[in-house]
This record gives C-alpha cells, structure tokens and sequence, in this order.
C-alpha cells in the first residue's frame, strides 16, 4: 500500500467500494490510499481531500450512516472540512456526511436526511444508469464541471431522497447553488420524479454541497462510470458515442476517462489547490 | 445449557461400519459427526461414481480440478502474470423453500466463501432459481418464495459488495413445493497465490488452527443432514437447520483475510485456509489436515460460543461467516492482531473474533477435548474417505413422442402472450434490486446480452464471460438432453457475446436417488453433460472437452407427499473474449443493416415456450442436440463476434426465432430502431408456428455492410445454414413477412411495456 498518499479513501467497516475508488483516484494522478476507521493518528498531516465511499457502514444499522457518522475519524474530518479541505461522500458516504451535520453544515446540526426512494412502482434498493446535470454554485463540481454539463452516472441506493424538515432549506439551498447535480429528464431538465428521478429526492437532488463548496455529498457513483468501459450499452448522446467508438478504436481506450472521471477529476483538482 | 438431541439419520449398516472403522461403539459426538459426513449433501455417496466415470475435469484451460473448494480455470495472462478464475456452485434449495430471505442469502455466504479461501478476489456471482408457478394452486406460496429469495440475494450481495452477473429464471408446478436456489461465485486469483485448502506441507515449525469469524452457534445444526432427504411439508421443525447470514461481518472478515494473504504472500509464510460449511469445525478441520497429511487437535472450550451448547453441536454447527486457517506458530500473533485489533472484530460484532482452538499434530487423528475429556478420536484418514452407495438406475422410459397442435390464432398475440408471461418476460425487475455495478468491472450487464462480461484484471482488455443455463421442461420430457441443452446453450450464449468457453462449473438438482427413476435421471443428465462437453468442445484447443472444474449434486429436492422436481442440471459456463471492446449485445443497433439466422429450423416444440403458454403443456420431443451443427455454428459466431463483425447478436432459445428479434427490436436503445424479416427461406416443410417458435438451436444476428460475402464463405465452408432473412429498419416496429403477406406487425414500445410488465408486479423491489 502507498504512503503519503494525497487522498484518504476511508474504510468504515462495511463498506465495499473503497477500492475501486482509490484506483479511480490514482487513474486521475493523485496518489490515494485506503484508511481503516480506526488509522486516526496523523490523519490530518497525511492528507489533503477525503472521500467516503460507498457501502453499508456498520450494516445501515439505525440508519444508513448513522453509526458511522459518530467515529471519532469524523470528528478530524470535519475539521479538515472546516480548513476548507476538499471531502466527498459517494452515496454510504453521503448518508455519513449528512448524518454528521456536515452538509449543509451551517448550524452543526443534523438539517437534511436521505429518506428512503420514494416510488410509484417500486420499493427499496435500486441500482441503474441515471443522468445528472451540473448546476451553478460554489462547489468543486460546479467550479471544475462546465455548467449544464449532462453526466451519465449510476445509482445503487435504497435511501437516497434527499429531504429536510426544516421549512424551505431546500429550496434555499437551490437557490444558493449548493445543489451541484440534479436528477434530469431526456430533454436534460431537472425532474424530482421516477423514472428519470430515481428516489423522489427534491429538487431533483443528486448531491448537496456546504456553503463553502468544500463538502460534496453524492448518491450517483462517480467511480463505477470512471472507464469508458463501464458506460452501458445503451446511452444516447456524447457518452453513448464514445461507448460505441471503442469498436473500432485500439483496446487500450476501454480505460480512458468516462463521465464519473470528470466528477473525480473536480475533486482532484480541488485537492491540488490546497496542496500548492 | 439448552438440550439439543442427537440428529442422526444414518442407517443401521453405515452405523456398523462407524464402528468398524473406529474398532469400538462411536462417542455421540463421533456418531453425529459421521452422521453429517456421510450425509448426501457432504459425501456424494450416491453421485460419486458417476461423477468420476463421466465428467473431463482436466485440459488446458483447467488450472485446478474439483479437488477442493472451487475449481480454477487459466483465464489469461497480463504483464507477466498469470491469472485463474476460480468458480464454485452451490444449492440452497431446502433452506430457501423453508425461508426464502435467509435461505437464498446463505447460499451466497456459503459458496463465496468457497472461492474467497482459495486466495481469490470475489467477482461476480449468479442465481439460477427456479419456482413454483406464480399462477398454479399453490401459487401464494410460491410468490412469497419468489420474492423473498430475490430479497436475499440482493441484500446479501449488495452489502457483501459483489457485481450480481445475472442468472436464470423459471417457474413450474414442479418446483411448488421444492424451489431450487442454486448460486454460483466467481472469483480472481494469480496462479501462484492460490491458498490451498490443506496445512502446508513444506512447514517447518509447529502449526495452529485459528477459528476466526462468528462465535459459534446451534444455528445451521442438521444443515447437511436436511439437505440429504425430503423436504417435510411444513419444514417448521428445520428452521433451525438454515444459517443465519450477515453480510456485514463477512465483508469485513473478507478485506482482513484479503490482507493475510497478502502478507503471508510477501514474508514467504506458507499457510492453509478453508471455509466452514457442512460439518462445521470438525469437517474443516480434518479435512485440512488429511490433505497436509497431519491430524488435528481441537479444544472446544476455545472455541468462542454465541451460546452454551453441546459439544455434539459445537463440534458440527454450520454457523455461517466462519474460515479456519492453519498458521505457523511464529505468524500466530501477528494474525490474531490483524483480525481482533486492526480490524476490530470484536467491537463490531458482538463476539467476532480470531482465536487458536487447536494444533496440528503429526498423529494423523481428528481430536476433540471437551471439559477435559476426550469426546472424539477417529482417524482423519477415516472421516474424510466418505461413504458410498450404489443406487440402481431405471429402466429408460420411451421416448416422447412428437405431438403435433395446429395453430390458426394471431400469430402476433401469441408472441405477445409468451412474452407476457412469468416465463419469457424480462427479468428486468429482478435486476434492478441487485448491484450489478459494485467493484467498476462492469462491461456487459445481465440484460444486455446472452451472457455477462467484465474486466476483472484492471488495463487488460480480455473480458470474463459467464452465463447460467437449464431448462427444467426438456429434462422433464428427456433427462439426458436437459444435461445436453445446458451445456449448449450456455456455449451459445458465450459465442453470442463475442467469448469462447473455458470450462464449466454445474449443479445437478434432481429428486430422491433412492427411486431408481430419479437415479436413472441423474445418470442420464451426466451422461448429457459429458456428451455435449465432448460434441461443443474448445474452439482453441480442438479435441479438448470442455471441462467441469467444480459443482455440486442437489438430491432429495422433493417434499413427502409430491413428486420430485423436473430433473434440473444447471451449467454455469466462463469464457473469455480477448478484447472486450468487441463485446456483442442484443439490441439492434443500425437501421439498414442485415439479419441472418444461423442454424436450420426444425419441427420439434417439445419443451418450448409456446407450448406451455399457448397450449398449456410440456408438448412432446424436445429438440435434440445436432452436436456437427451446433458446434459448428458456436464456434463460428464467437470467432466473428471477437473479430468485431456483429453489430448484434441472440441465441435462439426460449421462445424461438420470433421472441428472438423481439427481444433484440424491443430493447431500449438510443434512436429508432426496429427489424423486418421475411419467413420463406428456411424451414420450408415446417408450419409457420414452427418456423417461428421452435427452439432449435441457433442465433439471431445483425450485421453490417461489407461483410455480409464473407459470412456467407465461412459458414459455406463450415457447413452451417445462413439465411438472410431481413434487415433493421429505422421504424420502432417488428414486421414478419410470408409471401407477400405481413403475418406480424407489432410496435416494439408495446413489445417492451409486455417484456418489462410480465414480472413488475411480482418483483416489485427488496
């Protein structure tokens, strides 16, 4: 395993795809590494951004991210997130951001949840290629992202509505751009119901991000849509072309950038700027 | 203590011969220790033979035959190092009839552990399942079950964090009271890091058995015992025999033991690990032994307990999410800190944990000390020989008779029927409640194609292939040919995606084999396995047979007062494709291009879908397998699919030519796409329904322009029929044309909504 890495991949027990998004990290450059929970000493002097990646963290017990959310590597994280270090939470890890008052994070306190999908023919967990669209605001995806970009992600969640019971903070999150990606429909415009909107979440949510932008939390997975490999058969658009390029292209382009690379890719470049 | 009594179901002569082989009357945990080794499940006692006499098990893509836990084929090689796909295939059949949630998710824990232990990294994994008719009598229960297998298969799975590669559906009366869950692992593993199943025998110093994973329980007690005879009615009083999964635990227990195996890997420390299944610690543990050629001793006041129990208990419980490893003494701590500090296992779950329970010995005994006292001292040699029983093998029914239904309905709502019901509408829905994503290896996702495709070794471009196949109706009309189809199909479906087949890995699900009718079906359906390993065969290695590395027999699937299942041999086929950019999928992709069938159509719709949704039965003789034809064709399709000369391509299977193209029309796709084809040229003697809904083996392709002289040449010269039967069109509408007529005309959105329908409101998620 690599030393002094630039990212920490953190390892909560349970979840299952910290490895395939260290390595989609280090396919962008930087170096990362696998940090076990319970690795909190000097955490904060190795690395510069962190990730929470997906899974089932302490088997969703209470609620999905709730356990998770109260181990003391949290505490440090949040800390680096009050430096202004970059730190995305990918679907388990969003439910832990949003679970430790992270996101938004404005008044230390727990102001959104991920409800469970809400569906009109369906119920519980649910994995499928979706699109998102890139919103304006002060996140590093919307800073690194061009606006309005359409990315083609997949999702595999059974709580990922994103809601508060506190009147109209949604809404003003919306409105200070702190919802870089948003649930669209075939014509690329926000939709917040199935099919296009997997999970019902408002505002057509697929990640909300804290007023500094520093803190992402995501329900798509960028790093499953990391190669272009991974896109399915069936897109339509840019992705779906180059998907169908790789027919008569050399081998090797299977593993270049697919559309989560370029979600990745804004989280690197934000970890960059804090390292220079 | 709770009072849990002997389960003993051995027959009076087997207990004399434990007494034989021990030279004095069995102590009671002997006697149930022997009980649980020389049950069916465990001993292959009455499959064994046949096993031997029929199956190929070597050739030159096998790495490692069904020696141990899972076979290993040679998968390729990149940047120096060799790489193995190590598969395995259980049955959870009994379990998931009594309950379908925890049954179904065991299977998984049960056969991943299976190629975990074996240094592999965790794939992939499919389910086979087959139900009770959603529609039958008993069509309540059968739902219930359904749904909650899929359940536990996605809620294991999904938090394990294995890609689901698909798997196969079907639902018949004969599975009312006996659901078959069958589950297959994949796994990847370097050739030169495979960690055997034994204590290593280039040891130099002493070595200790570590029991790490969960405390030890009664729960799984009479697990094996219960998968060895008829499923009761009720089954109320066997609950206890099914496992108790956790996901959870296993996930974490498999990253550590990832971890160990790396180290040991780098500081050169020879070490032996197995999973505990049938037979518990006992089992494991002489196994291990005998094949380091030691004994074993064991102190099972070591051994971590959920709850007191006896030691007739203790010494066999398959309390799931359990390894035994065989550790030198001077790695012993450096183990015992990985599991229980660096990876917590005690704070994150309640009584998880590493712990020494024995050592090995250089007297080659199976030792258990309880309380001080010795409560078992049998040899290891002795309890893994296994027991034996000869069954007699039926006469040969006659065989089924052609049966002819004439057809003068609307041939368009007949396809719509067939495609509407339980058995050929998509399994979408299922799908959808697995992550078929997890690990980024994704390629080719169940649905898209015949078969699944991944990258498993991360900037190689050669793809891993897999697809499960059988079908319950022909080993219903013929045993041997439900062995024979699999194993053809299976190959089709690997050909359509562009692969070529490395070996196989199968599960035999069949009745009592103490009813020679049943037994006789067993024999038969190996017997067709080998004939269509021979008559397929390697494309690159000709002569080869394709092999069978591992698998598993299911007997007993029948309840007391029913008959036994429809005989069910179920194929898991691997292949490889050599650059997975070439990969072929089922939806039609250009409006103009050409469509070809490959294969002739014969008159035989025994078996088939249309007849038991359009006239309500099995129907009469099942296609045979043309083995000149079929392998032919196969090798044909798969050569053109990797030379990335299909834009499109489907194996003619459940529901014939006509669901074929459906399928292939109706798939979701990114522009409007649709097919016409005309039915004069091929299978000129035969009815239109014929022509159209036989099941005859071959493939639907689609193929662009320039090469269309080429496909012609080849498969002239190979001797495989090609008819140019229709082209793609850019209208979203599937036309079928006889003559002048147009006998079809059906709106692909429509087909879709029907495919996508049949089975929504079954499987409306987990």
């Amino acid at each position: 395993m690599e030393r002094g890495g630039d990212v920490a991949v953190i390892q909560f027990p349970g979840v299952n795809c910290e490895f395939e998004t260290a390595r989609a990290i280090r396919g962008l450059g930087l170096r990362a590494e696998v940090v076990r929970w319970n690795l909190v000493d000097g955490l904060l002097d190795r690395f510069a951004g962190f990730i929470l990646p997906g899974g089932f963290s302490y088997q969703d017990r209470v609620r999905a991210g709730a356990i998770a959310s109260r181990e003391p590597i949290v505490d440090l994280i949040a800390r680096a997130g009050k430096e202004k270090r970059p730190i995305l939470g990918i679907c388990n890890g969003a439910q832990i951001l949003v679970e430790a008052g992270l996101i938004p994070g404005n008044r230390n306190e727990v102001e959104v949840a991920l409800a469970p999908n809400r569906s009109d023919h369906r119920i519980g967990y649910y994995c499928n290629w979706i699109r998102v669209r890139v919103e304006p605001g002060p996140s590093f995806l919307s800073r690194w992202l061009d606006e309005r970009e359409i990315l083609p992600l997949p999702i595999a969640h059974a709580e990922g509505r994103f809601v508060s019971a506190h009147d109209g903070l949604m809404d003003g999150l919306l409105r200070s751009g702190q919802i870089p990606l948003r649930y669209v429909d075939g014509n690329g415009e926000p939709v917040d119901e199935p099919p296009y909107c997997p999970n019902g979440s408002v505002h057509g949510a697929a990640a909300l991000s804290n007023d500094a932008g520093n803190v992402v939390a995501m329900m798509p997975h960028p790093e499953r849509a990391s190669y272009l490999h991974q896109l399915p058969d069936l897109l339509a658009g840019c992705w779906g072309d180059r998907k169908t390029a790789l027919r008569t292209g050399e081998p090797g382009e299977l593993f270049e950038a697919g559309p989560g690379a370029r979600v990745l890719t804004a989280f690197c470049n934000a970890v960059k700027e804090v390292v220079s | 203590m709770r009072e849990i009594p002997l389960d003993i179901s051995l027959s009076d002569n087997e207990k004399d011969e434990v007494k034989r082989l021990l030279g004095r009357a069995p102590s009671p945990v002997e006697l149930q220790l022997f009980d649980v080794l020389w049950s069916e499940h465990c001993s292959y006692k009455s499959s064994k033979p046949t096993l031997k006499e029929y199956l190929p098990t070597s050739g030159p893509t096998v790495l490692q035959g069904p020696e141990e836990d899972a076979g290993i084929l040679h998968f390729t090689e990149w940047q120096g190092v060799k790489y193995g796909i190590v598969i395995a295939h259980e049955s959870h059949n009994h379990p998931s009839q009594i309950l379908p949630v925890e049954g179904a998710a065991t299977g998984i824990g049960g056969v991943v552990r299976d190629v975990i232990c074996m240094g592999g990294e965790l794939i992939g994994v499919l389910d086979p399942l087959r139900f009770g008719d959603p529609e039958g009598p008993n069509g309540a229960r059968s739902r219930r079950i359904a749904q909650g297998v899929v359940k536990g298969i996605a809620q294991y799975g999904n938090a394990l964090g294995v890609p689901n590669l698909g798997g196969d559906l079907f639902f018949d009366r004969s599975f009312d009271s006996n659901c078959l869950v069958n589950v297959v692992a994949l796994g990847l593993v370097e050739a030169d890091r495979v960690v055997p199943s034994a204590v290593p025998r280039n040891r130099k110093e002493p070595y200790v058995f570590i029991l790490v994973g969960k405390p030890t329980d009664s729960s799984g007690f009479g697990g094996a015992t219960m998968a060895s005879k008829d499923l009761e009615e009720e089954g109320a009083e066997s609950k206890g025999a099914v496992q108790v999964p956790d996901p959870f635990l296993k996930r974490v227990l498999n990253v550590a033991l990832a971890e160990l195996f790396d180290t040991a890997h780098r500081r050169r420390i020879p070490i032996g690990c197995k999973d505990l299944g049938a037979g518990g610690i006992s089992c494991m543990a002489s196994e291990i032994a005998e094949r380091g050629g030691v004994g074993v001793e064991i102190d099972l006041d070591l051994v971590p307990l959920a709850e007191e129990i006896p030691p007739h208990v203790a010494a066999v419980a398959e309390t799931q999410e359990r390894y035994g490893l065989a550790i030198p003494e001077s790695f012993v701590d450096d183990v015992l800190a990985l599991f229980n500090e660096q990876y917590d296992l005690p704070s994150i779950y309640r009584g998880a944990q590493a712990k020494v329970v024995g050592r090995f010995t250089e007297v080659e005994q199976l030792r258990i000390l309880w309380k001080g006292d010795r409560v078992c001292d049998a040899s290891v040699a002795a309890i893994t020989t296994g027991a034996e029983a000869v069954r007699p093998e039926g006469p040969s029914p006659a065989p089924a008779l052609e049966r002819h239904h004439d057809f003068d309905g609307d041939l368009g709502e007949a396809l719509m029927k067939m495609l509407g019901s339980s058995n050929g509408a998509s399994a979408e829905p299922l799908f959808r409640s697995y992550d078929t994503e997890v690990m980024g290896n994704a390629v080719i996702r169940p649905g898209e194609a015949d078969a699944a495709v991944i990258l498993p070794v991360h900037g190689c471009p050669v793809g891993a292939a897999v697809t499960v196949d059988g079908n319950p109706w022909i080993g219903a009309l013929d045993a041997r040919l439900g062995g024979a189809h699999a194993m053809t199909e299976a190959a089709r479906n690997l050909a359509a995606v562009g692969a070529t087949p490395l070996g196989v890995t199968d599960c035999l699900n069949y009745g009592s084999p103490e009813n020679p009718e049943v037994f006789r079906q067993f024999v038969e359906g190996v017997r067709g396995i080998r004939e269509a390993a021979d008559g397929i065969g390697l494309r690159d290695h000709p002569g080869s047979p394709i092999p069978v590395v591992s698998g598993n027999v299911s007997f007993y699937n029948q309840s007391d007062s029913e008959n036994a299942v429809a005989p069910s041999p179920i194929i898991c086929m691997v292949g490889t494709i050599v650059d997975v950019s070439q990969a072929v999928t089922l939806r039609l992709k250009q409006p103009g291009h050409a469509l070809y069938l490959v294969g002739e159509r014969y008159g035989e719709l025994g078996g088939s879908l249309y007849h038991h949704v359009i006239h309500g039965d099995r129907g009469g003789k099942p296609p045979p397998v043309r083995y000149e034809e079929e392998r032919a064709a196969i090798h044909l399709v798969s050569t053109w699919g990797e030379e990335g000369l299909l834009s499109a391509a489907h194996d003619i299977s459940r529901g014939g030519l006509l669901a074929a193209l459906a399928e292939m029309g109706a798939a979701e796709a990114p522009h409007p796409i649709g097919a016409t084809i005309k039915i004069d040229d091929f299978g000129q003697d035969l009815s239109i329904a014929e022509r159209l809904f036989t099941e005859s083996g071959g493939f639907l392709i689609e193929v662009g322009p320039g090469e269309e002289e080429r496909f012609r040449r080849e498969a002239g010269e190979a001797g495989v029929p090609l008819f140019r039967i229709g082209e793609a069109t850019s209208e979203r509408r599937i036309r079928i044309r006889l003559g002048d007529e147009t006998i079809v005309d059906l709106e692909c959105e429509s087909i879709r909504r029907v495919l996508d329908e049949g089975l929504a409101a079954l499987f409306t998620g987990v």
